[in-house]
């Protein structure tokens, strides 16, 4: 790990120059997306779909949440140009022959590896030390392979990696099982075994920045890797509250990927996690425990495709390694409340009808609650302070009264979860909290529409 | 490093909280307390009420210095129009242990009671229960997501317990500095397998002359989680940085946080062998202000339940077990066992495993069983063995070396 020697002098902390023009315009993307329906915030995983990638290794800068930009080297799409951090989410399909060709533009030779994948070969291309290499200006390197297996991988530079790596030459790798088909959600499986059936998936790719040896890099001071002290935390290349945005919104082209995760109570959600940075993170997930089903690519199986997941365990924090992914799956319902979730039925008229598993087929209410009152009197409202994702109601699909002036951007009742670092510290942008590691689950209303997979 | 404290601001702000007291709005939820003083009358099998004040205290720190915290304090059964009086400057790190059983109802109430060292702050308070399955955000105690409850006044939280495990709790609002400052607390949750007198006897199987069981830490349906004793130990650690400048209402260093105290419950050793509250003269110099040790005493052949929990705000810590091996059965409230695949039938394939050290993140926790030897004593009488951590710069108490993040386990 890191060791924590250097003290900055930054100026920050509480109140004085918290970014909330920033947080605003997040949530705001947020609460019109809810609203509109805006495909930009899709609850999809964001990425170029196919066989055959052209990669650009260029340079660029990325906004922090703070509204600091920071030089990058990152990996550009080579159909559109646009450098980005991360890299282009490449997703193949398993025992489709895929081919990589890396153009670099950078002031050094870069290579690439895929986490996971077997006999990579790259016939012509720069001898590296660990990968064929792209020369400067300009040179292209071409790698092949097929991937052998379904599942959350990555790809990054394979040359001085403790420069390239912690200057954003990293993506996101995921191939998806032989039997995926978009249209048809009954074949979506992370991996060849229905425990990875899901409804919904989300990709959380962290990783970590310190401004300094980015800014070192690109005056082309001398680089010292052992002071190496982030200050930026990242989900999918962007700190809190810019995690919260919608993919691909004009005002970050450099970093195109959100990282706001939205379902429905009942849903499966796949939760797909990639370590890119330098230091592991315990990510905790609220509103329930994820059960981990895969890591590395590989299913916790005894035998995959026939005993399910039966190696899988239950976690609240999940322990992000650098290097390496996780799978697991999400769900919450609600379940065991002790109160009514919709609120007195002869107020907020709806029934519950068990299913066969206990819960109400449209709604997803547990019916052993149904009819319970609300178990304690909330305080009045003078005496609160109020979140912004707060609908003013305890109850889902509910929104309430809230006092003139509290800023709302909860307006169907839906309960958003934090997900995030657990360490804290990580939840700050270069010194000022709020940022960082850090986004939402929304559990909205079964009968709010969220944009479905593609 | 023993700094005073300006006893002067803390007369200023008491003299402030109680010559003119506000319209507080301090109440409790809580069925068992029949006339609404604050004070339970009754006891209702299956509820439990916990009231808790959340403000700020004085701590003492391994090498005998002081450090200003936030915190909870435990004012259950306390008059509710004595609760801001007792609460203020009640801070106890780490904050008051709840403990619950799976079935109960437990009614949690938090009462602001302000930061009498800190009268610029006005800030607010609530409690996550870290864990909580299927949570509703109203209970949740995110306060981007939900409510807290400001100075004065209380919000109580209501929750089902279905769930056995050990869990944490910690206040959310300004989470990195209200975490730092020690708002953070042990909570778990026993299984129902305790009342299960069948599966506790299979511990008289173990040795001659041995025991029942005197709980478990799931339900596992064979006895393999039973113990004799269990033990709560919290990771957690200050950055003396951050709550000097908290303290002189300085800028807080966030990104430069650098933990110096490691703890676990609340103390850096040698205090966590320290079976006594530790009292953090001058605030009255009565109210323990540390209740919690952390030393674990077992007799021959005994099987303990470690329920070991992180809110670290930096890092990861390993606690390593010196001379008694570990058995890990638990980990982020769940027994380690993959998932039945006939709806419980079967039970899921066993994920425990042997180890002799554990690693765990700010926001996970890991249930250990240690079985301590029949024949413990390398000499006669008390054998004591050492739970320290491996990250070796944090077996410190700040500039003070050999302390910090270890305990011992003596058998007697």
């Amino acid at each position: 790990m890191t060791a924590f020697t250097r003290t900055r002098n930054r100026q920050g902390g509480k109140g004085m120059d918290r970014p909330m023009k920033r947080w605003t315009l997040a949530l705001l993307g947020i609460a019109v997306s809810a609203l509109l329906w805006n495909p930009a915030a899709t609850a999809a995983i964001s990425g170029v779909k196919g066989d055959t990638f052209f990669l650009d290794a260029t340079t660029g800068f990325i906004d922090t949440g703070e509204g600091n930009r920071v030089p990058f080297w990152g990996f550009a799409d080579g159909q559109t140009g646009q450098v980005q951090y991360p890299g282009p989410t490449l997703i193949v399909t398993e025992g489709q022959p895929v081919t990589v060709t890396l153009r670099n533009w950078l002031p050094e030779p870069v290579s690439l590896v895929f986490g996971g994948q077997d006999n990579v070969v790259a016939p012509a291309g720069q001898r590296g030390l660990i990968a064929a290499e792209a020369r400067t200006g300009g040179g292209t390197v071409t790698y092949h392979f097929t991937p052998a297996r379904p599942g959350t991988y990555y790809y990054h530079s394979a040359t001085n990696m403790d420069t390239q790596l912690v200057m954003g030459l990293f993506g996101a790798l995921i191939v998806r099982p032989a039997g995926y088909n978009a249209a048809d959600n009954t074949t979506w499986r992370a991996y060849n075994d229905n425990a990875s059936r899901y409804t919904r998936e989300f990709l959380f790719l962290v990783s970590e920045m310190d401004d300094r040896f980015n800014t070192a890099v690109e005056t082309g001071q001398p680089l010292d890797t052992t002071t190496f002290f982030p200050v930026y935390w990242f989900i999918n290349g962007r700190n809190a509250p810019d995690t919260m945005s919608p993919d691909r919104v004009p005002y970050l082209p450099t970093q195109p990927y959100g990282a706001m995760a939205m379902m429905h109570p009942g849903d499966n959600v796949l939760v797909r996690i990639v370590n890119m940075g330098v230091d592991p993170h315990p990510f905790h997930t609220h509103g329930n425990h994820v059960r981990i089903i895969a890591r590395d690519g590989r299913l916790r199986s005894t035998n995959e495709g026939v005993a399910g997941a039966d190696l899988s365990e239950l976690a609240f924090s999940v322990t992000t390694a650098p290097g390496r992914t996780v799978d697991a799956i999400f769900q919450w319902t609600g379940k065991d409340l002790g109160w009514d979730i919709y609120g007195d039925p002869a107020v907020n008229g709806h029934t519950c009808v068990d299913r066969g598993d206990g819960f109400d087929n449209t709604t997803v209410e547990w019916c052993v609650d149904h009819g319970k009152a609300f178990p304690v009197v909330l305080p009045n409202l003078e005496d609160l302070d109020f979140g912004p994702f707060w609908s003013g109601s305890p109850f889902m699909g509910e929104t309430g009264v809230l006092p003139v002036g509290v800023t709302r951007f909860n307006f169907t009742g839906g309960y958003f979860m934090m997900w995030h670092s657990h360490n804290e510290k990580e939840l700050t942008n270069n010194d000022v909290f709020p940022g960082g590691f850090m986004t939402f689950m929304d559990v909205e209303p079964p009968w709010i529409a969220i944009p479905e997979v593609p | 490093m023993r700094r005073p404290i300006r006893i002067s601001f803390v007369v200023v702000a008491l003299g402030f909280l109680l010559g003119a007291p506000p319209a507080f709005s301090v109440r409790w939820d809580c069925p068992e307390d029949l006339d609404g003083d604050g004070i339970r009358d009754i006891d209702i099998p299956g509820v439990e009420c916990r009231h808790l004040a959340a403000g700020d205290g004085m701590v003492t720190m391994g090498d005998g210095s002081h450090m200003y915290i936030f915190g909870f304090a435990d004012v259950t059964d306390q008059p509710l129009d004595n609760i801001v009086a007792s609460g203020t400057l009640g801070a106890n790190f780490s904050a008051p242990t709840i403990t619950v059983k799976e079935g109960d109802i437990l009614y949690l109430t938090v009462t602001n009671v302000g930061m009498a060292l800190r009268p610029d702050l006005f800030d607010a308070h609530s409690v996550h229960w870290h864990g909580f399955p299927n949570a509703a955000a109203v209970f949740d105690g995110l306060p981007d997501a939900s409510i807290a409850v400001r100075m004065g006044a209380s919000l109580s939280y209501f929750y089902k317990v279905v769930t056995p495990g050990t869990f944490m709790y910690h206040c959310h609002v300004e989470v990195v500095e209200h975490m730092q400052m020690g708002m953070l607390g042990n909570l778990y949750v026993r299984p129902a397998q305790d009342d299960n007198i069948t599966l506790r006897n299979l511990g008289t199987a173990r040795f001659p002359g041995a025991p029942a069981f005197a709980g478990f830490a799931y339900n596992d349906n064979d006895a393999s989680t039973g113990y004799d004793n269990a033990f709560v130990l919290q990771i957690a650690a200050f950055d003396p940085a951050f709550h000097n400048q908290s303290e002189e209402v300085q800028p807080l260093p966030f990104a430069a946080m650098d933990d110096r105290y490691p703890m676990l419950n609340g103390r850096g050793y040698p205090d966590t062998v320290n079976p006594d509250p530790i009292v953090t003269a001058p605030l009255d110099g009565v109210t323990p202000s540390q209740r919690l040790s952390s030393l674990i005493t077992a007799s021959p052949g005994q099987r303990i339940l470690l329920r070991i929990s992180s809110l670290s705000t930096t890092s990861f810590h390993t606690l390593e077990s010196g001379g008694i091996p570990m058995r890990v059965v638990g980990r982020d409230a769940a027994l380690l066992r993959g998932p039945s695949l006939d709806n419980g039938i079967t039970p899921g394939i066993d994920l425990s495993y042997d180890a002799n050290s554990v690693t765990v993140g700010g926001g996970q926790s890991t249930d250990v069983l240690l079985q301590i030897p029949q024949i413990p004593f390398v000499v006669p009488g008390e054998t004591t063995y050492f739970l320290y951590v491996r990250e070796l710069e944090h077996m410190n108490n700040d500039k003070d070396r050999f302390g910090g993040m270890m305990t011992e386990i003596r058998v007697q």
